[in-house]
């Protein structure tokens, strides 16, 4: 298990290259539609690992010129970005930013597909304004460890606004009647910051005070007071 | 360049006053085809060659390159002139689908023994080997000697080898953090001894 713990905003030469993990990546460019510093800086590191591209070029093959044209031909170009009209789909703004492959819209698709319930569905979206609102306060943070079987998780954690947004990806589903549940921990102990139903579902924890750690157990259907079985995955907040 | 004189018109004559690739892009998002064939002439060459320089395999990187060319013309539509230059549009696209190539499961199993016998150095080295005298060659190589070695090598073997951070880290022998600060450090090093405004 491997964690990393890194302030948002020094993340911009890391993205420029490519160097983000898929999770890390989404977030931060969640992150970037909210902060006009990082974009701007962002541009202008893309624009410079550029000049790095171009300083090895290499001609392709000539025939490959006539082969990309021909299949330019024959295939359609993407329709341009149109204004979006509110309210147009269920997702309301979460619509929107979905374009923008936000990890959490993606993590909200698993859900919906899931849960067909109208109320859940208004309570997810309003979940969510407050995951956008937290991924854009200043002293947002982006935590991310690995855990079982290729799953990785992420959280953004907010001193600031006491809160920690918890996404977690490609976790295997927990066995039957069982749950994932998500657990702060602090120096008195774990407490419980509700359940991964289903396990991609973004979570977020109000009321951090002084959790030095978060971690995932798994426990029967319905969640536990304590954590009973073994941590999957810790992340450390610090 | 290959073919580049295929498809000059005499007021392409006298290069790089010819089309640039901003002015080449709005008319492919419209669907001119002659635009994007003048478009392939300008960019295929840093297209491939970044694509190549990343995957190494020479089938591999046809085929990327074939994805990204197409993908350009697919998504032209998309490109906000706002938001930065076409150039760095598409070479941000190629990087990123070099690198997706990369850390796809087929790619897999060849990292660790890739990762084991790369000289951190070496990218840097065949930057300088391959300086042909261009200017903007000469002056890539020139800032980045004003890097230190380690936000050099944090750049390059990111951005040339298509590694992650982590490893990034692992190769460097250096916490996640410092990488990352130096990815950003020797970046923005470049950029303004470049004079990049974005
Ligand atoms: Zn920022």
């Amino acid at each position: 298990m491997r964690t990393t713990s890194v302030d948002l905003h020094t993340l911009t030469g890391a993205y420029a290259v490519n160097a983000l993990s898929d999770t890390e990546r989404t977030a931060f460019e969640t992150h970037l539609a909210r902060c006009e510093s990082c974009a701007t800086e962002v541009a202008e590191l893309a624009a410079t690992a550029t000049r790095l591209g171009a300083a090895v070029d290499f001609p392709p093959p000539p025939h490959l010129r006539a082969r990309v044209l021909a299949a330019a031909a024959e295939t359609r170009q993407l329709s341009p970005h149109t204004p979006r009209l509110p309210r147009t789909r269920g997702w309301g703004r979460a619509g929107g930013l979905l374009a923008a492959a936000c990890l959490v819209a993606v993590a909200f698709v698993a859900v919906q597909g899931t849960q067909s319930d109208r109320d859940q569905l208004a309570q997810l979206s309003s979940q969510y304004s407050r995951f956008s609102d937290l991924l854009s306060t200043p002293d947002a943070r982006l935590v991310s460890a690995s855990g079982p079987n290729g799953s990785t998780a992420t959280a953004v954690v907010s001193v600031s606004r006491n809160e920690l947004l918890f996404v977690s990806k490609d976790m295997p589903a927990p066995p039957a009647d069982h749950v994932y549940q998500l657990w702060l921990i602090d120096a008195d102990g774990p407490h419980s910051a509700g359940l991964l139903a289903p396990p991609s579902a973004p979570l977020v924890a109000t009321g951090l005070s002084n959790a030095r750690k978060v971690a995932i157990t798994v426990e029967p259907q319905g969640g536990s007071q304590v954590p009973t079985g073994d941590a999957l995955m810790e992340i450390a907040l610090a | 360049m290959p073919n580049r004189e295929r498809s000059l018109s005499s007021a392409d004559v006298g290069h790089p006053a010819g089309p640039t690739a901003d002015d080449l892009l709005p008319l492919v998002a419209r669907g001119d085809e002659h635009a994007f064939e003048r478009l392939y002439d300008v960019v295929s060459g840093s297209v491939f060659g970044l694509i190549r320089r990343v995957l190494r395999d020479q089938a591999q990187s046809e085929e990327v390159f074939q994805e990204v060319m197409l993908e350009v013309w697919r998504t032209a539509t998309r490109f906000d002139p706002g938001r930065g230059s076409a150039n760095t549009w598409i070479m941000t696209l190629t990087h990123r689908r070099a690198v997706d190539r990369v850390r796809s499961a087929q790619a897999a199993s060849h990292r660790e023994e890739h990762a084991a016998r790369l000289d951190p150095a070496r990218p840097f080295d065949e930057v300088s080997e391959q300086v042909s005298g261009r200017f903007e060659q000469r002056q890539v190589r020139r800032c980045l000697s004003f890097l230190t070695d380690l936000q050099r090598e944090s750049v390059l073997l990111a951005y040339y080898q298509g590694y992650s951070y982590p490893e990034v880290a692992s190769l460097l022998g250096l916490p996640l953090g410092t990488v990352k600060t130096r990815m950003r450090d020797g970046l923005i090093r470049l950029r303004d001894c470049m004079g990049v405004t974005g």
